[in-house]
C-alpha cells in the first residue's frame, strides 16, 4: 500500500462503540461497514469526528457478492463508490465470497468452489467494479463453514490466483486463515508460506467460539490466543501494514477491549493505540 | 451469461435454497457442514432482527433464538425490520406476544403502514395500532402508548 494507507493499529467503527473508539488517543485507522452509511452522508458524528482528526476509514462491503456467477450489481457498486469518496478512503475492502443467487439473500458470506471458474467469476465482478470504485479495491478470504465437492484449487493457489488476476490487494483475516485451518485439519503456517503476503494491504482480526466441533468465526466473543500467536507468525513473516480488531456484538466492558486492543498490539509489534 | 457461468449460477442458487428456504442438499456437498452453515446464518439472522426488535427478543428471553430460529428456517429473509415485523404478527395471531414486545408492535403499526409485502411505509394519517392488549396512537407523526399490554 501507498502512505496514504491505513497504517497501525484500528478497530472497526460500529455505533455500539463510538464512544470507546472516539476515546482511543493513539487510534489512526478505522474501517466502517459500507453498506451502514448513507451514500449522500452525512456521516455519523463519531465517524465524522474521527475524520476531522485524520484518522483513515475504509469502507468495509459485505453485500457486493463479488463471487456471485451473476454480475456485481452496478447500484451496489455505485454505494460502495459513493461512500469511499464520502470518506476520502485510501481503498476500500470486500470479500471472496457470494451472499445471494437465484434471487435468494443466503444473508452471510459463503464460500466459492476453487475453481478456475470461480477465480474467472470473481475476476470478472472485481473488472465490473474497479471501473466505478475512485480508489483501489482489498479482498478478503472469508471463514468457510463448508467446501464445495469439486475443488480444483487449494487455498494458497485460489486466493494466489485471484490476486493475480484482478490486481487486487488482499485484506487477510487472521481468524479466518485459523478457523479455517482448524476446521479443515490444515496448518494455517503453510497456507501464510504461501501466500502473496506483500499484496496485503492491511489484516483483519476477530474472535471467536467453538460450537458442537465447529470452530466459528463469531465477531462477539474474545480473540483466542491461539489467533494472536498467527498474528505473531504473520509478522515474523512480513508485517501488514495495518491491522484491524472486528467486533460485532455482546461489546465487552470498555476494559476488556483496551486489554484486546493491546494485546494485538503486543503480538504484531505496532504501538499501542490506547 | 456463458455456459459455464450460468452453471455456477444454477449451483449457488441451490445452495442457497438449500441454507435459507428449505431447499434440497446439492449433490456432492457434506450434510454435517452445510448444516451447520445453515444453523449458524440462522443464529446471525436472529441477532441482527433483534437489534431492530429490542423488546420483541427480550420479552422473549431465553426463548428468542429457538423461537425465531422455528419461525425462519426454510422461509428466506427479507431483511430484519420486515422479518421481525412478520414475525411478531405471527406471534399476536397465536396470542403469543410478551406485553413488551405487544407494546412495540403496537407502536410500530400506529407509525408504519406495513402491507406484508413492500417496506413499510410511514403513515400520515392519525392511526393506531393494537397487538395483546396495548394500544398505540399516532398523531401527526407523534406516536405513544395510550394502553400498555397487561401483565
Amino acid at each position: 500500500m501507498t502512505a496514504t494507507g491505513p497504517a497501525g493499529l484500528g478497530i472497526g467503527w460500529r455505533p455500539e462503540i463510538a464512544g470507546f473508539v472516539a476515546d482511543l488517543p493513539g487510534l489512526r485507522f478505522v474501517e466502517v461497514v459500507a453498506e451502514a452509511l448513507a451514500a449522500g452522508g452525512p456521516l455519523p458524528d463519531g465517524l465524522a469526528a474521527l475524520r476531522g482528526r485524520g484518522v483513515t476509514v475504509v469502507p468495509h462491503g459485505v453485500r457486493l457478492s463479488l463471487g456471485g456467477a451473476e454480475p456485481v450489481d452496478p447500484a451496489r457498486v455505485a454505494h460502495l463508490a459513493r461512500v469511499a469518496a464520502l470518506v476520502d478512503a485510501p481503498l476500500v475492502s470486500e470479500h471472496i465470497a457470494f451472499v445471494r443467487a437465484g434471487g435468494l439473500e443466503a444473508g452471510h458470506l459463503l464460500p466459492l468452489p476453487r475453481t478456475r471458474e470461480a477465480v474467472a467469476a470473481v475476476a470478472a465482478n472485481v473488472r465490473r467494479a474497479r471501473a466505478e470504485l475512485p480508489v483501489p479495491i482489498a479482498l478478503e478470504p472469508i471463514a468457510a463453514l463448508f467446501d464445495w465437492p469439486d475443488d480444483e484449487l487449494d487455498e494458497a493457489d485460489f486466493l494466489t490466483e485471484i490476486i493475480a488476476a484482478t490486481d487486487a490487494y488482499l485484506l487477510l483475516d487472521v481468524a479466518n486463515v485459523y478457523a479455517n485451518a482448524r476446521n479443515r485439519g490444515t496448518d494455517p503456517l503453510a497456507l501464510l508460506d504461501r501466500l502473496p503476503l506483500e499484496r496485503i494491504a492491511y489484516a483483519h482480526v476477530a474472535g471467536g467460539a467453538e460450537q458442537a466441533g465447529v470452530y466459528h468465526d463469531t465477531h462477539t466473543d474474545p480473540v483466542p490466543a491461539a489467533v494472536l500467536e498467527l498474528v505473531g507468525a504473520l509478522c515474523d513473516r512480513r508485517r501488514p501494514p495495518a491491522l484491524l480488531l472486528e467486533r460485532d456484538g455482546h461489546y465487552p466492558p470498555a476494559a476488556e477491549l483496551r486489554a484486546e486492543l493491546d494485546a494485538l498490539a503486543a503480538a504484531s509489534g505496532f504501538p499501542a493505540v490506547t | 451469461m456463458t455456459g459455464a457461468a450460468h452453471d455456477l449460477a444454477a449451483r449457488q442458487a441451490a445452495l442457497v435454497s438449500a441454507l435459507v428456504a428449505g431447499g434440497p442438499l446439492p449433490p456432492g456437498f457434506a450434510a454435517g457442514p452445510v448444516e451447520a452453515a445453515r444453523r449458524a446464518l440462522l443464529r446471525k439472522r436472529g441477532g441482527e432482527v433483534a437489534r431492530h426488535w429490542p423488546l420483541l427478543a427480550a420479552g422473549l428471553g431465553a426463548d428468542w433464538p429457538a423461537t425465531f430460529a422455528g419461525w425462519a428456517a426454510g422461509r428466506p429473509g427479507n431483511g430484519s425490520l420486515r422479518d421481525g415485523w412478520d414475525l411478531a404478527r405471527t406471534l399476536r395471531e397465536r396470542d403469543a406476544l410478551p406485553p413488551v414486545a405487544a407494546e412495540e408492535l403496537a407502536l410500530r403499526e400506529a407509525a408504519a403502514r406495513y402491507d406484508g409485502r413492500q417496506a413499510p411505509r410511514p403513515r400520515r394519517l392519525p392511526a393506531v395500532g393494537r397487538a395483546g392488549g396495548a394500544v398505540a396512537v399516532q398523531l401527526a407523526g407523534r406516536v405513544r402508548l395510550l394502553r400498555p399490554a397487561p401483565r
